[in-house]
């Protein structure tokens, strides 16, 4: 794909996208440009598709693919968890090893044995904080993180 | 990087399950020493064998461990299992053997069956608390989520 960059002195900042027949690429482009909030983007059945970072409960990684699971789809996203991590708002926490929750999509919250704390997200996931992470969630929602 | 200053160490791991069973072994000597005070008044003698206490407190720490890497630290379970009630009736009944073997009552069955029962009732108030204490975290931290849940949604 060519891609020209051009400077103007006159007139409105704009993008002309061209495309022979609509792509993920081109989908992709044009959603940042809309500029939909939030959004990561992911594969579904080897299509590409956006995932707004709202929408999305906890993601979990699996023999090193990360997954994240929306109350009606899951998935797949390039990168690793701390990738992820790194770019995401302060709503998101790294649960355990292998798992980050989404704290505005936490339900209700239950405290266990050993200091681990069970999480129910909105679709009725439950998910366990483990000891080692407790702490940190605990002064996240004190707002001391 | 931030996530590997916090990892705790071996040492930092070990600490925190001997704190708790340390922990744990106080409560039960002072249940035991209470009960043993009582035994002891009734009897006509005020005054207690150190030999006793040290018998007590080292059977407490002991049972302590068996307690927390055998039977899955029961009396702070979530809810009682098979393993748990298995735990129980293994704690309650070597607390009995020792306190019989011990001479803790004069090498009376009854008293070290009473004891054992008494062992039996603290465990279930042990469970009781922790549980309650789990609830009224449950509700704290709830209320705490909610907040940060709306502190959120208003700075979005």
């Amino acid at each position: 794909m060519r891609i020209d960059i051009q400077k103007t002195d006159t007139g409105e900042e704009s993008i002309v996208i061209r495309y022979h027949e609509p792509n993920p690429l081109v989908d992709r482009i044009a959603g940042i440009l809309r500029n939909e909030g939030n959004v990561i983007w992911g594969r579904l059945d080897d299509v590409s598709v956006a995932v707004k970072t709202d929408d999305i409960l906890y993601l979990e990684s699996v023999e090193d693919k990360v997954f994240a699971y929306t109350l009606d789809k899951v998935v797949r996203l390039d990168g690793s968890l701390n990738t992820f991590m790194q770019s995401c708002d302060e709503t998101f926490f790294r649960c355990s090893k292998s798992m980050v929750i989404n704290v505005n999509r936490v339900t209700a919250l239950k405290s266990l044995s050993s200091n681990r704390i069970d999480a129910c997200m909105e679709g009725g996931e439950h998910i366990l904080i483990s000891r080692r992470y407790a702490s940190e969630f605990r002064r996240m929602l004190k707002g001391e993180r | 990087m931030k996530l590997d200053k916090q990892k705790l160490t071996l040492w930092e791991r070990y600490l925190t399950h001997e704190i708790g069973i340390e922990f744990k072994a106080c409560l039960y000597f002072f249940a035991i020493l209470f009960f043993y005070c009582v035994y002891r008044m009734i009897n006509g003698v005020f005054n207690a064998d150190m030999i006793h206490m040290a018998e007590m407190i080292l059977a407490c720490y002991i049972i302590g461990y068996i307690q927390v890497f055998l039977f899955n630290n029961f009396d702070e379970a979530d809810k009682l299992g098979g393993r748990e009630y298995a735990g129980i009736a293994v704690c309650t009944c070597l607390y009995g053997l020792v306190s019989f073997f011990g001479n803790w009552f004069d090498r009376s069955i009854f008293v070290s069956l009473i004891l054992a029962a008494y062992i039996l009732f603290t465990y279930f108030c042990v469970f009781l608390i922790y549980r309650s204490k789990r609830r009224i975290d449950d509700k704290k931290l709830n209320e705490e989520l909610k907040l940060f849940q709306t502190e959120h949604k208003k700075s979005e």
